[in-house]
């Protein structure tokens, strides 16, 4: 399933740069270097660890249900990314901008580890995680509207529903660091899941403490989602999405989900980022990219949902 | 004691028929009071002393402000309120309904439009002499633009990729400074932008505050196009000063 997938993957990265803002066509070298090659860099890389995320959360918390968004961490990343921008820190000195995201995420992630201590997998967690959700998504509405510019509000959609519009490489070299580190930081986490999914103690007797698996788990999230959100905005339903999409191919060892996962995600981010890019030519303006994750794959996940669990 | 002197010296100055205490509620007639009638002023708009809005941000500190609420601007008791035809309507039609005299502006897209507005501006506050000076200044600053030797194509792109069309303010200041206009009002992308680009871009001075609006402007990939920077003030609002705005974008 992983070299179909990945191969699947290859072919939409070729055909990504062929299509661009509402026209069909291969463009000058300029235009694809500097336009359509980060967004579909940028594209792959968050859909990705957003996906590998999604997939580690839900196995190391062992809840369906979790992922970076639900449980808050796009949300606190989000929030801690637009201070940094609409203040201005991030102008004189630009890693001010994934460092604003990752700190954010980091809060995040923190406060999702001292609930998890308690609750592990309980749906007190996914309360929790919905709780620290609205109140970074109320934050943010009120940072904006503080904010000294007169756009500040009108680009709450960016921050909520995430985008890749006129991304550059700067943006790429910014993101790239921390979501390659936390990818590398989750896919080692395979053999501590699989050993998790058999119980705690197992996993303890197996040389894979849980509480040292959900700590890197976070981190890892931490890295992907925060640099993530610096960048794209806040993008949802990736995470929580693509393993359900998976499992009935991969089935439901978590080891095997996390590769997976991360070029599922990448080809649901990338696919909607190119529909994105085609509705201009049905569409007076084109719709932000986390209400085509949702419309993609939401349908999917309702037939999986429906087979049932 | 220099207060009370300036006092006298403005009471003197004071035509004994103008409209005593005037209230602007909108950012355009704001400057345009600033300009032709300092001493009548009674308060004027938030927006008025916005450095990157207003061509009369300096000035303006000078005045009181008033929201555009009706209780507030009942309080100043005036004896004329400027307004345009939009926005704060609700609030122009109560006070009119309490017998305050308010003069609706209509804001123009053109040169000749902006001389009747500031004729128009200048008859509403009773000091009709105070028109003419300004718009010789800015005929005399379209006068000076030179015959272009080729044609320039130009894109005004504004905050979130907008563009000015022919028929915007932006695109009266483009065709009197000499530019051709190539875009219709639309907006633009970066890779639409890329694909056909013009011979000038004209693009808002750095906000002091950063945006995603604004940052798009900015963008690395645009370094091949040359670009005039404008004060968004001065085109924002039509009034004597959008003339200046022709002389930057014709040098």
């Amino acid at each position: 399933m992983t070299v179909p997938l990945g191969l699947f993957l290859v072919l939409l990265a070729g055909v990504s740069l062929l299509i661009g803002d509402g026209t069909l066509a291969l463009p000058d070298t300029a235009i694809l270097l500097e336009i359509r090659l980060p967004r579909t860099l940028l594209a792959l890389l968050i859909g990705g660890g957003l996906g590998l995320s999604g997939a580690v959360l839900q196995g190391a918390l062992r809840n369906r249900l979790a992922d970076p968004g639900l449980l808050g961490i796009t949300g606190t990343a989000g929030l801690g990314t637009a201070i940094v921008f609409y203040w201005g820190l991030a102008a004189g000195f630009a890693p001010a901008l994934p460092l604003g995201g990752l700190f954010g995420a980091g809060v995040g992630a923190a406060l999702l580890l001292g609930f998890a201590g308690r609750a592990p997998s309980g749906p007190s967690l996914i309360l929790a995680g919905v709780a620290v959700s609205a109140l970074s998504s109320a934050l943010l509405a009120l940072a904006l509207s503080l904010a000294p510019n007169p756009f500040a509000l009108a680009e709450i959609t960016f921050w909520l529903l995430g985008g890749l519009q006129d991304r550059t490489l700067s943006h790429v070299a910014l993101a790239a660091p921390p979501i390659l580190l936390g990818v590398v930081l989750l896919l080692r986490l395979s053999s501590g899941l699989d050993a998790l999914s058999l119980g705690e103690d197992t996993a303890t007797s197996l040389g894979q403490p849980p509480g040292r698996t959900l700590l890197f788990a976070a981190i890892g999230t931490a890295l992907v989602a925060g640099a993530a959100a610096a960048v794209a905005g806040g993008i949802g339903f990736v995470g929580l999405a693509v393993p359900h999409l998976l499992r009935p191919w991969i089935g439901e060892r978590p080891g095997p989900l996390l590769p997976a996962s991360l070029l599922g995600g990448a080809a649901l981010l990338l696919v909607a980022d190119m529909v994105t890019r085609l509705a201009p030519l049905v569409l007076p303006q084109a719709p932000p990219l986390g209400v085509l994750t949702a419309l993609i794959g939401a349908p999917f996940l309702i037939v999986v949902a429906r087979r049932g669990d | 004691m220099i207060r009370l002197a300036t006092l006298v010296l403005w009471l003197a100055m004071l035509p004994a028929h103008a409209a005593k205490r005037v209230v602007s509620l909108n950012l355009c007639t704001d400057q345009l009071l600033v300009l032709l009638a300092p001493e009548n002023i009674a308060a004027l708009s938030d927006l008025s002393r916005d450095p990157a809005l207003s061509f009369v941000a300096v000035q303006a500190r000078r005045f009181p402000r008033v929201r555009a609420s009706a209780e507030a601007v009942l309080a100043l008791h005036p004896d004329l309120v400027l307004a345009t035809r939009y926005g704060a309507q609700t609030t122009v039609a109560l006070l009119e309904r309490h017998g305050v005299r308010v003069v609706r502006l209509d804001l123009p897209e053109d040169f000749p439009g902006i001389a009747r507005l500031t004729r128009d501006a200048a008859d509403a506050i009773d000091v009709p002499e105070r028109a003419e000076p300004l718009l010789a200044e800015m005929r005399a600053m379209l006068a000076s633009v030179p015959s272009p030797s080729h044609a320039t194509s130009a894109i005004a792109w504004e905050p979130r990729g907008y563009t000015a069309g022919p028929a915007s303010l932006m695109g009266s200041v483009m065709r009197a400074a000499g530019l051709t206009n190539a875009a219709t009002g639309q907006r633009l992308g970066l890779e639409a932008l890329l694909r056909h680009p013009p011979d000038v871009l004209i693009v808002p001075d750095t906000p002091a505050f950063p945006s995603l609006a604004t940052d798009m402007l900015d963008s690395p990939s645009l370094r091949a196009t040359p670009r005039r920077r404008l004060p968004p003030a001065l085109t924002l609002c039509a009034g004597p000063f959008t003339g200046q705005a022709v002389t930057l974008l014709s040098r």
